[in-house]
């Protein structure tokens, strides 16, 4: 740590500020939302102390609770499902694509674009065939008009035509992370196996794969935070509609604190969220700890 | 590891941070506020203090919404202001123009220390309640008599802005719902006359469907849009208005006949088709410019939007006519209305007497100057003249004829329910443009929502 051999108060007075800033934009305002979570409070009049009341409503009472958390975690599973798939694709790449950087900036395009524009743009593609929808369009084209529907609008399948969306957007951003980690496995390693007569998908399987361990199990953890996090995809896309259909925990959040202005349940789901958040966060890595022994 | 973990953190708390960020920008405000407030009251006591004999000098402060030097209402503001500072030179009139939203925080830090302006700006009803309750508002009654002013606002519009029988605001507008319709594609669905009973207007509907037109044109993603049209339905259905003061007082429930007659009729709408497919994601402005570019036949909105048809391709085809009755029952002069903000006077005002001979001369001039800058449509008061004359298209002249016979109605939903009940409501209406339902458990829905939000 001290190799300039710097004085501790010195560390201390250039880290100070920044830690003072973090303290009070991430420490304290937890702090600050389990404590407005006790409350039954509609962030205009003054608040009243309910204890866990909140909990057990959104426990119990709330019906629009447990399908916002089965939402949010399906888009978690959906997303992290599609990390091998990277994966896979990445060392594809690596072996038979002679410019495969190329190809990766194109794989990344969506993922520079803003949300807003994406999921204008994928309601657009969603919409009725006679509104200019372009899915439909195409179904139509195909002789296919019986699986014409109105994608965002059918409560049993818009949530997963949102699913889709974010696995378009983000497979060139975990495909990217992915292709750097299989570049980065030494080519020695390979060399070594082909002489042991390992070649192919054979050294994928046992060479690849296992080695791309540590940057594989970023990306889930990345693509499981952003899924927890969902909302400008839905808010832009369905706005949690039709009647709740696609919401998730954030955009059942937003609803209960800003539209319902309550705003106590509003930081209860909040504290839920951040629970959830640590709890799946400490899962991961642990698995992954006994994945990566395994394999080093 | 920690890093990452760090990283939960800082997502998971962005919405707690939102907390902090509307905690700062509210003490900004006081902070302006108080600033504000006291140079105002600096000036209103020299003001005082210099009046000797004969006509006092005295300041109004005039805390308003029409900031745009570019909107009809900023020019009305200041040329009446102007035309009275001028007849009085005793008066100056301090105007204090903010946007909708700054009023709004202005004025609750305001109302805290008591240091409301002589003039400012409220909305109706439940929204105004508080301030009244603080006993912040001078009542207006005696100034209304005066002058005739009373008479010059549509009939029940005032109601929205009283309190046990004391007028405590006037209403800058007021608008109505109305249904706009495209008399081409009227024609070419064959229909002749437009409907006045919901049979007919059902069957209306069928009609342009077949002929494979949108009947009409709605922006359901953003829920208010179903659920004002809901309430017009409603409001036939309950044989006038009231309904949902009645659930307020304990008087009815959602259970009520009413209610589920008018879900049914809802009901058999959406299912007859009426509204453009994937209704439910189509946000309000592009439901509105389905009907604007001649893609569906009907909008079922507020007068605000006449503007804006006026001035789109379908403008010259456009007419309106009146939401029909709903199994025989309401009385189609009864509107959903939507009062406008509404100018209040401090009851602590130093000058209470000259602020309402102001207001009084201000609310009086209004509709001559409104007419004047062809901003008639949507006026709280009766404005007559000949708008033909004046250049008013045929639809704006149309809709101004309406509001003639304006006999009341109801608020929205939510300008009467509690926000969390409001919510529920919006959710429930919006379910049913995607799947059917029994009008008992959409009553049931409400009416549990109504009492878990008491």
């Amino acid at each position: 740590m001290n190799v300039l051999k710097v004085p501790a108060r010195t560390i201390a007075v250039f880290v100070l500020p920044c830690l003072i800033i973090y303290i009070g934009l991430v420490f304290v305002p937890i702090i600050v939302s389990i404590y407005d979570s006790l409350l039954d409070w509609d962030s205009i009049n003054k608040a009243k102390f309910i204890g866990l009341d909140n909990f057990k409503t959104m426990f119990a009472h709330d019906a629009n609770f447990w399908p916002a958390v089965r939402h949010t975690l399906m888009y978690a599973v959906f997303s992290m499902l599609e990390i091998p798939i990277c994966l896979f694709v990445a060392a594809l790449m690596n072996r038979y694509v002679k410019k495969a950087n190329t190809l990766v900036s194109i794989y990344f395009v969506p993922v520079i674009l803003s949300t807003v524009i994406i999921g204008q743009l994928w309601k657009t593609i969603y919409n009725p065939a006679d509104m200019g929808g372009m899915l439909n369009g195409i179904l139509n084209s195909l002789g296919l008009e019986s699986w014409t529907r109105s994608w965002l609008t059918e409560p049993k399948i818009a949530m997963y035509c949102l699913y889709f969306v974010s696995l378009w957007q983000y497979f060139g951003y975990h495909l990217l992370i992915q292709f750097t980690g299989v570049q980065n496995i030494p080519q020695e390693v390979y060399e070594a196996a082909k002489i042991d007569g390992a070649e192919g998908f054979k050294s994928d399987w046992y060479i690849t794969y296992p080695m791309a361990v540590p940057i594989f199990k970023i990306s889930i953890v990345l693509a499981f935070i952003g899924s927890l996090q969902q909302f400008d995809l839905v808010w832009v896309m369905t706005g949690g509609g039709p009647a709740h259909a696609t919401d998730t925990i954030s955009t059942h959040m937003y609803n209960s604190s800003f539209l319902s202005l309550k705003y106590g349940y509003g930081s209860a789901l909040a504290t839920f969220l951040v629970f959830v958040c640590l709890v799946f966060t400490v899962v991961i890595n642990s698995v992954f700890k006994k994945v990566e022994a395994k394999y080093s | 590891m920690v890093k990452k973990s760090t990283k939960t953190a800082a997502f998971a708390l962005t919405a707690a941070a939102l907390l902090m960020g509307a905690t700062a920008c509210g003490s900004n405000n006081a902070n302006n506020t108080s600033d504000n407030a006291n140079t105002g009251n600096t000036g209103t006591n020299a003001g005082g203090n210099a009046a000797a004999g004969g006509d006092k000098n005295v300041t109004i402060t005039f805390q308003n919404i029409y900031p745009d030097p570019a909107t009809p209402s900023y020019k009305m503001l200041h040329s009446i202001v102007d035309q009275y500072q001028k007849d009085h030179p005793n008066v100056k009139i301090e105007l204090d123009s903010l946007n909708t939203d700054q009023q709004k925080l202005k004025l609750k830090t305001q109302a805290a220390s008591k240091e409301v302006p002589d003039i400012t700006i409220v909305n109706p009803a439940a929204q105004m309640k508080p301030f009244v309750d603080a006993k912040l508002f001078a009542p207006l009654n005696d100034m209304l008599d005066q002058n005739g002013l009373k008479d010059t606002f549509q009939k029940g519009l005032l109601d929205y802005y009283s309190f046990d029988n004391n007028i405590y605001a006037l209403p800058d507008g007021n608008n109505i719902e109305v249904v706009y319709y495209n008399k081409d594609m009227f024609a070419q669905a064959g229909i002749t006359a437009t409907p006045t009973t919901y049979e007919e207007f059902l069957d209306d509907v069928k009609k342009i469907k077949a002929k494979g037109m949108t009947p009409i044109a709605i922006g359901e993603k953003d829920s208010w849009t179903g659920s004002f049209l809901f309430m017009n339905i409603l409001l036939r259905t309950n044989g006038g208005p009231g309904f949902l003061q009645d659930v307020l007082d304990g008087k009815k429930t959602f259970k009520d006949p009413a209610f589920t007659d008018a879900v049914s009729a809802m009901q058999d709408l959406i299912q007859a088709k009426a509204f453009e497919e994937g209704a439910t994601s189509i946000d309000y402005n592009t439901g509105g410019n389905l009907f604007k570019t001649g893609k569906a036949a009907m909008m079922i909105m507020g007068t605000w939007e006449t503007g804006a048809i006026d001035s789109s391709t379908v403008g010259p085809k456009v007419g309106v006519f009146k939401f029909p009755t709903v199994n025989g029952k309401g009385d189609p002069d009864q509107f959903m209305l939507a009062p406008g903000s509404a100018f209040a006077v401090s009851a602590n005002s130093k000058h209470l007497q000259e602020t309402k001979d102001f207001l009084n001369y201000f609310m009086t001039e209004m509709p001559k100057k409104q007419f004047e800058l062809k901003n008639a449509v949507g006026s709280g008061q009766i404005i007559t003249g000949d708008f033909k004359a004046a250049g008013y298209s045929q639809l704006a002249q149309d809709v101004l004829a309406l509001f003639q016979n304006v006999k009341g109605g109801d608020l929205a939903f939510d300008n009467t329910m509690k926000p969390a009940i409001a919510q529920a409501h919006l959710s429930s209406i919006q379910n049913m443009f995607v799947q059917k339902v029994d009008p008992a458990a959409v009553a049931a829905e409400h009416q549990s929502a109504f009492d878990s939000n008491k």
